[in-house]
């Protein structure tokens, strides 16, 4: 019985550390993603987020309450009621090419990303602390040092990419592959991978990581792997380009926002009714309304005749079958809505990526992306109600209809694993945190 | 109308109407075996789309049982029978199915006539197909249909399948489109073409604009649809009504036989029969000189020598060249003339006869009226030596006065007849004819007006401007006063004598006419007028006329009397210039 015991004992140990050992992280290997998408460059532009923050690096980062936190910076100050800006950097992060992050190198790379949005924004470097100033005010300038745009890479003379984050270019064939190699001087640890390959354009799912896109053609995901889907990160709305604001408003009736969320999205989203998703505010409910078709063709008919082009993005199926959806929409209350894969159209149908958790920054990253010409002044997020305004005027302007808050979806193989941040709404996969087993 | 002319009118006449009737059998013919074939041809087309038609509902019904079979078709049904049915993870099913089944069009419908996912129309789905309603019995079959698509509508062969799915049934309606594609597989030959045109309510659709023709044939059949022939110049189309399940005319198949080939053969058998008739002119016209040139020829020899027979020529001959008709015919004139010539020889000699007694008759009448006072005065002088000398005195005086008148009587005729005879030769020079006729006729103003004369009255109708004439003078005054004395002699009761001059008929030549209103001759009187020494008159040797015509012919003139008994006798004479 002793010995039963004893057996049983050494077998229960056996398992579970098995067990444990399964999910334990492991160095070395190499994850081979696929994505359907392609990309020509390794700017933060056109480069995936999901790909681009393995290389790049910010000076801050939004936390998973949108609260900015330092990233390549130790910390800033705000003075002179946020006009200037006092910013410490990190003694430890190197550059991939082996060079020591300072202000020097830092400062210029920061001024020209900021001069994009602030004019007249100055930067004083020395040592490990910047100073920058803008007498127009830079009240969300930490957010603004999340975002992106204002990443801390450089090329080096043969035009690769250098940066700071956990992964450096090993090899890049623009639009079909990229190999990316662990930093082993990454300050923030070495990566548990090795290597990691990002197949563009791939249409098979056979990959460690795989993209699951939202149109045809639909991947066929193994029934092994396991789906991991983001918090609502994208807009997709239609924005005018000159259309008159009551064929807007009538178009906007029409719209029933269920099916495109449900079945061309295949649920891959959230009906949207504001431009910034509601994890992201907290008030997008305040805007919805449901389809109503007779007021639309009474709209529609006080302004006969109508023909309107919706264009889309000719590479976008996606967009394309949305298209088709709305301009049947739009043909049941008497709207003749042609749609057309360029951007010459009245109306046009836009995707924007949010892939912030700060919705000040969004709001602004979503009017400059709808092309909206009075973007909402530099908004503070310690003032929500501001916010709330700021985009209320946007929608009541009849120039853009929100569609859909879309998500970003991957299938992930059974060797794959990650530590999970815990998060409530994530964004995006960071693949620094994934090991794979052998 | 020329004999020439007359055989070229005839040979073309007879090749153009020839020809025409040639042509005109032949374009009939042909045009009947080609509307035969036509005909045949439209039947074998038409017939091969009925086949065509027949094989593709059945590819379409074999298609969509396969898809009715198919394991996604049937995952569907069964999530259509649970509680909660998700039919979202299928709305792209429809494409992939109608692409592997090769259909063009393709519609999961769920139970509720809700469109699951659509092929032909991907954006559609969740929408309503209430025709399905219409409908409960689905065994019909292939039927042709009105799709709806995003860029406007098509003609499908479709059919529908239903598979169980919980307590209603899931809808597969698909099928092939009815398109040029399809016409284009009909085996059409040279000069056949199928259109296609869709019923769209107030107008129709094609692949081209139709013609006058078919346009109104297509509304015809829209009208009353059956199928309709109608044949126009460039071709024959015949309409054949397609319809659809409710019997709602759909679509009308136009099958259009071009009548090119006929046109152009009718064009070649007129250009044929143009080039033939004008063959047949030409050689109508050769044949008609070759014809004319060898019938003629004889004919105008003939002619030629019946000319030279009138003109006094009595010994010409025509050549006898063949044994034919106008051969004959040459010898028997040569006959004739020979003939004519005898009894003209035996004429004049019997005329020579006549003359010679007529101036012996004559000369010895003229000589014995003169004669016979002479016989009597010397009978009367012979017997006057009886008497007393002065008796015979008195009678010889008187008799050698009368010997001496009748003796100078006597010379008198003698110079007429010697006058008559050495008629000169005329000596031509520029007169006026109305001058002249007035002066001659002035010269017996005398003689007419002469105490117990019966009054005759002279009228003048002298033509003012008469062209001169080349004449003798002398000799023309000479014959208009015997034309003059002869018509005071025939007016012895008195009566009208008319001068008249005027240009004659034929150009170049000028007349003179002298009327009198006497009693008139006799047509034997007329004939023998001019015959020298033969007169009417109780007193004329008949050589005044005879010298008349003597002088109008000298001069190549021409001379003849008109004359009718009782009314009076015109001369009339006809110069040259």
């Amino acid at each position: 019985m002793r010995l039963r015991a004893c057996l049983w004992f050494v077998l229960s140990s056996f398992l579970s550390c098995s067990l444990w050992g399964e999910t334990r992280p492991r160095y070395g290997g190499t994850l081979n993603v696929d994505l359907s998408m392609t990309f020509n460059s390794l700017d933060a532009e056109a480069t995936p987020l999901v790909i681009w923050h393995l290389t790049g690096e910010t000076l801050a980062r939004m936390d998973a309450s949108g609260v900015p936190q330092p990233l390549l910076a130790s910390g800033w100050q705000r003075e002179a009621d946020g006009r200037r800006w006092r910013v410490s950097l990190r003694a430890d992060v190197r550059f991939h090419d082996g060079e020591l992050l300072n202000s020097g190198s830092v400062a210029p790379i920061l001024l020209a990303a900021l001069k994009k949005t602030h004019g007249d924004v100055a930067i004083t470097a020395g040592g490990s602390t910047m100073v920058v100033e803008s007498a127009s005010g830079l009240p969300n300038l930490p957010a603004e040092l999340a975002d992106p745009h204002t990443a801390i890479v450089r090329t080096n003379e043969t035009n690769s990419l250098i940066g700071t984050g956990p992964f450096r270019v090993a090899s890049w064939e623009a639009g079909r592959r990229l190999s990316l190699a662990a930093f082993g001087d990454y300050w923030g640890g070495r990566p548990f991978l090795d290597s990691l390959v990002v197949n563009l354009g791939s249409v098979r799912a056979t990959g460690d990581v795989f993209d699951i896109p939202l149109a045809s053609p639909r991947r066929i995901v193994p029934e092994t792997a396991r789906i991991w889907q983001s918090a609502p990160r994208e807009l997709l709305a239609i924005v005018s380009q000159g259309a008159r604001p009551e064929l807007v408003q009538a178009l906007a009736l029409a719209i029933d926002r269920g099916p495109i969320v449900n079945v061309l999205a295949q649920r891959k989203g959230t009906p949207a009714y504001a431009l910034l998703p509601g994890w992201l505010t907290g008030y997008e409910f305040l805007f919805e309304s449901a389809p109503n078709a007779g007021r639309a063709r009474e709209l529609v008919s006080s302004l006969r005749p109508v023909a309107v082009t919706l264009s889309y993005s000719p590479n976008d199926s996606f967009a394309h079958a949305v298209a088709d959806r709305i301009a049947l929409n739009a043909r049941d209350v008497g709207l003749a809505l042609q749609i057309s894969p360029n951007s010459n159209g009245a109306l046009r149908l836009v995707r924007c990526s949010l892939a912030t958790a700060d919705a000040a920054s969004a709001l602004t990253t979503a009017a400059q992306c709808l092309g909206l010409e009075d973007r909402p002044a530099v908004l503070d997020n310690s003032k929500p109600e501001t916010l709330y305004q700021a985009e209320r005027a946007l929608l009541e302007s009849n120039r853009l209809i929100p569609l859909a808050h879309l998500d970003s979806v991957y299938g992930l193989a059974p060797r794959v694993h990650y530590r999970d941040p815990g998060t409530a709404n994530p964004i995006t996969l960071h693949f620094d945190d994934f090991w794979v087993d052998p | 109308m020329s004999f020439r002319t007359k055989v070229f009118l005839s040979i073309t006449a007879t090749v153009v109407i020839a020809v025409w009737i040639v042509a005109a059998v032949v374009s009939a013919l042909v045009t009947d075996s080609f509307e035969r074939i036509d005909t045949q041809r439209t039947a074998a087309l038409v017939g091969e789309f009925r086949h065509q038609f027949a094989r593709r509902s059945d590819d379409v019904s074999r298609r969509i049982d396969a898809i009715a079979n198919s394991e996604t078709v049937q995952r569907l049904a069964v999530n259509l029978s649970g509680p909660q049915p998700d039919t979202a993870q299928y709305v792209d099913e429809a494409s992939a199915l109608a692409r592997e089944q090769s259909l063009n069009f393709l519609e999961l419908i769920g139970p509720d006539r809700r469109i699951v996912s659509s092929a032909e129309w991907p954006a559609r789905f969740g929408y309503q197909e209430n025709w399905l309603a219409d409908n409960t019995n689905w065994s019909r079959g292939v039927f042709l249909r009105t799709e709806e698509l995003a860029d406007g509508s098509a003609l499908g062969l479709v059919t529908v399948r239903t598979v169980k799915a919980g307590d209603g049934v899931l809808y597969i309606a698909g099928g092939l489109e009815l398109d040029k594609g399809f016409v284009d597989t009909l085996p059409a030959t040279e000069g056949m073409q199928v259109q296609l045109y869709r019923n769209m309510g107030a107008e129709t659709a094609g692949n081209m604009p139709p013609s006058r023709l078919a346009s109104s044939l297509i509304d015809e059949v829209r009208a009353q649809p059956r199928e309709l022939t109608r044949t126009g110049v460039a071709s024959s189309i015949t309409a054949i009504p397609l319809l659809g399940i409710d019997n709602q005319l759909l679509a009308v198949l136009l099958v259009e036989s071009s009548r090119a080939e006929l046109v152009s053969l009718k064009r070649t058998i007129q250009e044929t029969a143009w080039g033939v008739g004008t063959a047949g002119v030409l050689i109508g016209l050769v044949l008609s000189f070759w014809t004319a040139s060898r019938v003629t020829k004889p004919l105008r020899e003939l002619a030629t020598s019946v000319q030279e027979v009138a003109a006094g020529d009595w010994g010409t001959r025509a050549a006898v060249r063949s044994s034919d008709e106008v051969g004959r015919l040459a010898r028997d004139f040569n006959h004739m003339t020979e003939q004519l010539t005898e009894q003209r020889d035996r004429m004049i000699q019997a005329e020579r006869v006549a003359a010679w007694r007529e101036l012996a008759r004559r000369l010895a009448h003229e000589l014995k009226n003169p004669l016979f006072p002479l016989q009597i005065t010397v009978e009367n002088l012979q017997r006057a030596r009886q008497a007393t000398p002065e008796q015979f005195d008195d009678v010889f005086r008187e008799s050698t006065q009368t010997l001496i008148a009748e003796l100078d009587n006597l010379k008198t005729i003698i110079g007429r007849f010697s006058d008559f005879a050495k008629m000169p030769a005329p000596q031509r020079e520029p007169m006026d004819l109305s001058s002249a006729a007035r002066d001659v006729a002035r010269l017996f103003d005398a003689q007419i007006h002469a105490p117990g004369r019966p009054l005759v009255e002279i009228r003048f109708e002298l033509e003012e401007n008469l062209p001169s004439i080349s004449a003798d003078p002398d000799q023309i005054r000479r014959a208009l006063s015997n034309l003059i004395l002869n018509a005071l002699d025939a007016m012895p009761r008195g009566g009208r004598l008319t001068v008249r001059t005027q240009s004659a008929g034929s150009p170049g030549r000028v007349a003179i006419e002298v009327s009198d209103t006497g009693d008139g001759l006799t047509a034997e009187e007329c004939e023998r007028l001019f015959t020298p020494y033969y007169t009417t008159k109780q007193q004329g040797t008949g050589l005044g006329l005879a010298i008349v015509q003597s002088v109008v012919s000298d001069h190549k003139g021409t001379i003849s009397v008109q004359s009718q008994p009782g009314k009076g006798t015109t001369f009339r004479i006809e110069l040259n210039r």
